[in-house]
Parts: structure tokens; sequence; C-alpha cells
């Protein structure tokens, strides 16, 4: 019987692989058609900001989050604690295609799920 | 139950692989199953045949090969994260032309399909952090 | 309900934070590793009241007394924690 599964995405990107391993986890997920959902918490918010990191010699993560929809991802959740916490305004806050689901409490929504991958 | 662990941590590196391994034989020991152990991200580091620690250190290695030895384990290797880091089997090593191959007996690489996969139908999956 | 994991000391980084952010009544609380040091003093780190546990050998490794409030556990029992619980959540690094 099929899992629901929960992607929750911790970590900032470039300062850490994970970002990028998980970002390409969710993605094979997909198309596995193992949709999973995604949470970005703690410092994984700053995935979600505007990057240039053409000098650092790395690929934008946020371009390539971009995919998410096109893999059945439309809803991107978001801790709006962990972007209060840093001084993101959570409400501007934008993925094209994706629509931004602010959670104001992740606890109960967490425990909706089967398995959860963390990255 | 059938559980899946999935394992960020190099060995000798970070504690998670030999938490893992810990947990790993105390459900084993109760009747439990493991369908996958998926290493991931710095965890495939894990499925290095070079590691060689001082003779009074435990051996990681050594600990999962017998696991997989004694219970057919399946210890999955992520092929991309493997390959970013210098882990490579045999055929991929000649495909790659890189000098040699790396990778374990008893391990595999294969793509991320396979966590996808193990998270589908194992009953519980547990991440074993970096 | 959810088991929640966590192997990073209490200030080493967010895990511990973020973890009791999304730590719901009834759910349950494992410290493993560097965690275990938040079970010598729950208060301080606002640890939720019951069902926190911690593993002993981690534990005991490092010095570390558990306070009366935390359940040391062995790894057999943290099978069976993981038996009686969905999801499992790591939270780490």
């Amino acid at each position: 019987m099929a899992k629901s599964i929960l992607a929750l995405c911790r970590h900032a990107p470039y300062g850490n692989a994970l970002a990028r391993e998980g970002l390409e986890a969710i993605l094979a997920c997909a198309a596995m058609d193992q949709v999973p959902s995604v949470l970005f918490s703690g410092d994984g918010v700053y995935q979600l900001l505007e990057q240039d990191p053409v000098a650092i010699n790395e690929k934008s993560l946020r371009r390539n989050l971009q995919a998410l929809p096109m893999f059945g991802i439309e809803h991107i959740h978001v801790c709006r604690k962990s972007a209060d916490a840093r001084g993101i305004a959570a409400d501007t806050l934008q993925l094209a295609g994706a629509e931004i689901v602010l959670l104001a409490d992740t606890g109960p929504f967490i425990r909706g799920f089967d398995q959860v991958l963390s990255f | 139950m059938q559980f899946t662990l999935v394992v960020y941590g190099a060995p000798h590196s970070s504690e998670g692989a030999a938490t893992a391994l810990r947990f790993a034989r105390a459900a084993l020991a109760t009747g439990h199953s493991i369908y996958r152990v998926f290493f991931y991200a710095d965890g495939v580091h894990n499925g290095s045949a070079l590691a060689a620690p001082p003779q009074d250190e435990q051996d990681l290695l050594g600990q999962w090969q017998s696991l997989q030895q004694s219970h057919a384990l399946d210890l999955t290797v992520c092929i991309a994260a493997a390959q970013r880091r210098g882990l490579l089997s045999e055929s991929e090593a000649n495909r790659l032309e890189k000098p040699s191959a790396n990778l374990a007996d008893g391990f595999t690489l294969a793509g991320l399909g396979q966590l996808a996969e193990a998270a589908a139908v194992s009953d519980r999956l547990i991440s074993f952090g970096g | 309900m959810t088991l929640h994991i966590i192997n990073q000391s209490p200030l080493g980084g967010s895990a511990l934070q973020d973890c009791l952010g999304s730590f719901v009544e009834g759910d349950a609380l494992l410290l493993i590793e560097d965690a275990v040091y938040a079970a010598a003093s729950p208060a301080e780190h606002k640890l939720p009241q019951g069902q926190v546990f911690a593993l002993a050998a981690d534990a005991q490794a490092r010095g570390v007394t558990l306070a009366q409030a935390v359940t040391g556990i062995d790894e057999t029992a943290w099978v069976d924690l993981c038996v009686a619980h969905t999801p499992i959540v790591s939270w780490f690094r």
C-alpha cells in the first residue's frame, strides 16, 4: 500500500549539499509516482529567497525548485515561525507555478504523513 | 515490521552510521526486517572498500558487511551522490574512465528511485543524520 | 503520533528548537548522540512534559546523568518506539 511522504527541508542552500540533494530526492520520488509533500522549515526557508550563485560556481537552487510544480508538487509548505525568526516576510515568498502555503503550526501537519524524509 | 534506514553520515566522521548499525542490529534481533539501508549524501562513504581504521577502533565497514551477509541486507548506495564523492563500482569506474573502483562487497549502487520505492513500501522509514 | 528524534546538542544548532516548534502533545521525543546533553536539564531546554526518552548508552558515553523526567532506553526500546509511532522525524545538524 502506498504511503504518504513528506520531505522536510531544513538546510540552507550552498553551505550544505543536503539542500540540493534533498531536492534531487524529492524530484526522484515524484518521478516514481510517489509525489511527496514538501515543507521548508528552519534554515530551509532560505532556499526560497532570490539567489545568484554564479560567482561561487554553483547553479541556482531556487531555479531548480521551480521544477517542483512540473513534477506535480504545486503546494510549497513553509513554516511561518521559521520565516519570522529569520526576518523573512513570509507573505512575500514566491515560487513560479506554485502556491506557497504558510503553516502557523507544523506539528499537526507533520503528523498526517506516514513517512518523513529529512533533508 | 519492515524498516528502511536512510544514512546521511560518513563513517568515522559523524556518529550517524554507527548509530544506524546499533538500530539495525536491535531491529533484526527483535524479529523485524530491514527492507533497505539507503546511503545518501556523505553516507555513501560507508560503501568504500578502502576504509582502513586502526585496529583498536570499530570497523564500520566490516559491521555493515557482516550484517549484510547474515541477514541478506539490501545496502544501496545512491549512485549520483556516490559519483560526486568518488565512490565507484568496477563498471562505473570503467565507464567514467577513472583509475580504480572502490565499492565494497555487499553494497549496490542504484538510483534515487530506490529511496522512493523503499519509502512507499516500508512500514517505517528512519533517517540517521550526519 | 510522531516520534521526533534529535541528534544535535541543544545549543549546537537549531535542531532542538525546530523540533520543539513541531511537537504536538502526544508525540514522543527521543534524544540520541549529542542531543542527550539536553536530557540533563530538560526544563532549561524547554523539553515537553512526558514522552521524553534518551538513548542510555549515548548518555553514559558522555557522562550525562538523565534527569528524572527523561526515560533512558536501550536500542530495543527504540525499535519499539518506532513501531508505536508514525511518522518518524529526524532533526539533525
